[in-house]
């Protein structure tokens, strides 16, 4: 797996240029280019009703983003990084897949976006159906973040994100993929952290014996995945839980003060996805850190 | 602000005015029903009782077809039509004048001018106004609204790929094919489903302005005059009891229009390509064999066609839904036709329906605005069916001759939309002819015995449309995706003088030497 070039997505959200300057410790593991896109929604300048299209709207739309592009383009030339810019009309997903696509990209970046509770149950927000279409790896920023915790309202800043990633694997090939996209960060990242959840349904039906079968064996798989991680000169350790998937990996990338938490996408039927969201898509919706799901 | 303070300075206005007519105060006293000339207003009963107005009391229950109340159409006056004047007025000017503040408010000026109406017309009329709201909303808004969701959902689901060259042949074929089909799948499907394909295959051309012109006038409107499927005024008047075939009647009439079109349409465009020097030049481009994505949908607009047709051959009785009485069989081609637009929801890759650049957005404003339409347009439809005895009987009695209604009706559809154009003066000539007469019974008699009537009121809701960009809802998305493809498009009075005045009129004039003067 390699990051040579990057598509990052940008609705020029207040942290979108912080969010972009975390990607620059991948200049060190190849980074090469970076395609910054804009899309411009078609119902924001297009269909005024019995009217038609807002040119002038759109024109001016355009050129801001535009001049704002240019000036990202100032930073990204220092730290050595080529760029272009896309800016697009039309719809906001379809926009970010196809310029995908056509970019030939190794990683899709795009911000989160707060979703009302209509969006949370019926439809899902923007990123989630990227993170469910994408072929290749997309990494769901999410540079600052109000946390509600016991202590009050918190806020985090993700500005380190590639040096303490955390590996949530279900023994899935895409998993085996995010295994591979943190071998493929040597050089920035400083631990990894590969973790395993046994559902606690699968427990609840097995006995004693079974159940220390089962956690010698993931333990040893934990293991093997860390001896890789090893092999390319990344500290890694390993941690097993029992219980609700979503809920201990939330829990793990706290308590391991994880970076990053590197998924490979789940498949679940269709269903499910749609009206709830496998196990990655709901890490991505409601971790504090960034998350990179790879397809 | 300015305008909406106005705006709402007017409504207070017009409020003030409705509490302080001599309806109103007459409203306040209905503890004497002697009393000769008043109006008497009992509100748990919904009768609205005018004594001594002499119209027999099965007349007073033909205008509504059923229910027991009286006609308000009898009583309402004519400044009650304010609010719909202002909301066709709002559709007409806003999009011209302040396009960006319409786009991002739409809504709200509909609402604004929905409460215009309601407001005044639940505190004066309270129970009787609740039930015409009602019963224009369950009769006629929702079973409309549902029928363009599943069409144009339905239709959004075919995509055309491929690689076609513009020439004067295949384009006139996109026209031919696409006339041909908007009256089965509505003029925004068919519209939609072609429009970038036509726009993909003249990519290469310098001179495209005139085709998607013509594309509107052919496919986004007269190519929809044959079924209530194909122009949403059609399906109006099959709710209101046309029958589904009845508007094959106007065939000839169609292909009058479409031939004249088309003819002009080739030569244009045979001139333009030879004055380009495209003839004989092979494509650089890589060519991709025409297919249809998603032709699966095919099923499901048969399965639209069969439920609305179905609704209109069987008689299952009536439930009441609030009061309002609506055939079974209604309801369950509503459900039916929401089934056709979920299957090809769940059935329709999403990667075609994107690159088909398929929104929600259109058919939203779509719902947003029509509830401001329907509501306001109330009493305007219930004065036109009192006929002689309504506020606007100065209309009805200048509106006499087929040609009169077909150019009247014509006129208003190009600048306000066709839709309730059409239902105005459906109800002008139920009220000329047959006023008093339950609607069922007054449309049946219309279809048989002034057919030429009709004719000349669905013509002229569904041709007229193509005169502006604000005729039909299709004619303003064509012109949204075609600016967006970089096709330049004239401006609203560039559409009227250079194209409308030129090709459209002179054919509308052949119509009426045709068929409408008598």
């Amino acid at each position: 797996m390699k990051f040579e070039k990057i598509l990052f997505h940008t609705q020029f959200g207040p942290y979108a240029f912080n969010s972009l300057k975390s990607l620059f410790p991948l200049k060190a593991v190849g980074l090469e280019e970076v395609v910054l896109l804009f899309v411009i929604p078609r119902e924001a300048v297009g269909f005024v009703p019995y009217g038609g299209f807002l040119k002038d709207e759109k024109k001016e739309i355009q050129e801001q983003a535009k001049v704002r592009f240019q000036d990202w383009q100032k930073t990204l030339r220092k730290a050595g990084i080529k760029s272009r810019i896309r800016i697009k009309t039309g719809i906001l997903n379809a926009c970010i897949l196809k310029t995908a696509r056509e970019e030939k990209a190794d990683l899709i970046v795009t911000g989160a976006k707060k979703r009302t509770t209509f969006e949370k149950i019926y439809v899902g927000s923007h990123i989630l159906d990227i993170l469910r279409r994408s072929q290749v790896p997309v990494l769901m920023g999410k540079y600052m973040v109000h946390i509600e915790s016991d202590e009050g309202p918190l806020i985090r800043k993700n500005d380190r994100i590639f040096e303490r990633p955390m590996l949530a694997t279900d023994w899935s090939a895409p998993s085996e993929r995010g295994l591979n996209a943190i071998r493929a960060l040597k050089g920035i990242v400083k631990t990894a952290i590969v973790t395993h959840i046994l559902d606690s349904k699968l427990i609840h039906a097995a006995n004693p014996s079974q159940i220390k079968q089962l956690e010698k064996e993931s333990l040893r798989r934990l293991d093997a995945y860390c001896a890789r991680l090893r092999e390319e000169a990344i500290v890694a350790e390993n941690h097993l839980s029992i219980g609700r998937a979503v809920p201990e990996i939330l829990r793990i990338s706290r308590e391991t003060e994880a970076t990053l938490i590197v998924m490979g996408r789940t498949g679940k039927d269709w269903i499910e996805e749609y009206w709830l969201g496998g196990v990655s898509h709901r890490i991505a919706e409601l971790s504090e850190l960034p998350v990179l799901l790879v397809p | 602000m300015r305008p909406m303070a106005l705006v709402a300075a007017l409504f207070w206005v017009g409020l003030f005015l409705v509490l302080q007519s001599p309806l109103a105060l007459a409203t306040e006293g209905h503890g004497d029903p002697s009393d000769q000339g008043k109006v008497f207003v009992t509100h748990e009963g919904k009768t609205l009782h005018r004594a001594g107005d002499g119209t027999p009391p099965a007349a007073k229950e033909g205008a509504h077809g059923k229910g027991g109340h009286v006609d308000l159409g009898q009583i309402l006056p004519i400044w009650s039509c304010i609010p719909f004047a202002c909301m066709l007025l709002s559709i007409a000017l806003f999009p011209l004048l302040w396009p960006e503040f319409w786009h991002h408010h739409f809504g709200k000026v509909a609402a604004f001018w929905s409460l215009c109406l309601a407001i005044p017309f639940l505190i004066v009329y309270k129970g009787v106004a609740l039930h015409e709201i009602l019963h224009i909303i369950l009769l006629d808004y929702v079973p409309f609204i549902i029928l363009l969701w599943s069409l144009y959902t339905v239709s959004g689901g075919i995509l055309l790929r491929g690689t076609l060259r513009g020439t004067p042949l295949v384009n006139t074929g996109i026209l031919v094919i696409g006339t041909l089909l908007a009256s089965w799948m509505g003029t925004t499907g068919a519209a939609m489903l072609l429009i970038r394909p036509l726009l993909r295959a003249n990519k290469h051309r310098k001179n495209r302005t005139f085709m998607v012109i013509f594309f509107i006038f052919l496919v986004a409107n007269i190519g929809g005059s044959l079924t209530p499927l194909g122009d949403p005024p059609l399906f109006l008047g099959f709710l209101h009891g046309v029958r589904f075939f009845w508007t094959f009647k106007i065939l000839p009439h169609m292909l009058l229009v479409f031939l004249i079109l088309l003819s002009a349409y080739f030569l244009m465009d045979t001139y333009f390509y030879k004055k380009e020097g495209l003839s004989g030049k092979a494509p650089e481009e890589k060519r991709e064999p025409l297919r249809l994505d998603g032709y699966h949908n095919f099923l499901f607009l048969l399965g639209i066609i069969g439920a609305v047709l179905f609704s209109g051959l069987v008689d299952w009785g009536q439930v009441s839904t609030f009061g309002i009485h609506r055939a079974i069989q209604d309801w369950v081609r509503d459900g039916l036709l929401i089934l056709m637009g979920i299957l090809s929801l769940a059935t329709t890759s999403v990667r075609v329906r994107e690159d088909n650049d398929f929104t929600w957005f259109p058919i939203i404003e779509v719902a947003y605005l029509f509830i401001g339409i329907f509501i306001t347009m109330i009493p305007c439809l219930l004065i036109l069916k009192a006929g002689s005895k309504g506020a606007l009987a100065a209309l009805i009695l200048s509106v006499q001759k087929p040609y009169h209604y077909f150019w009247v009706t014509g006129a208003l559809s190009s600048f306000l939309d066709n839709a309730p154009t059409y239902l105005t003066f459906f109800n002008t000539a139920i009220g000329s002819f047959y006023a008093g007469i339950p609607e069922s019974k007054a449309v049946a008699m219309l279809m048989d015995e002034n057919a030429i009537y009709l004719a000349a009121i669905s013509a002229g809701a569904v041709f007229f449309g193509a005169c502006s960009y604000i005729g039909n809802a299709p004619n303003f998305m064509v012109r949204s995706i075609s600016e967006e493809a970089g096709t330049p498009m004239p401006s609203f009075f560039g559409y009227i003088l250079k194209y409308s005045l030129v090709f459209l009129i002179p054919s509308f004039v052949g119509v009426t030497l045709v068929f409408f003067l008598r």
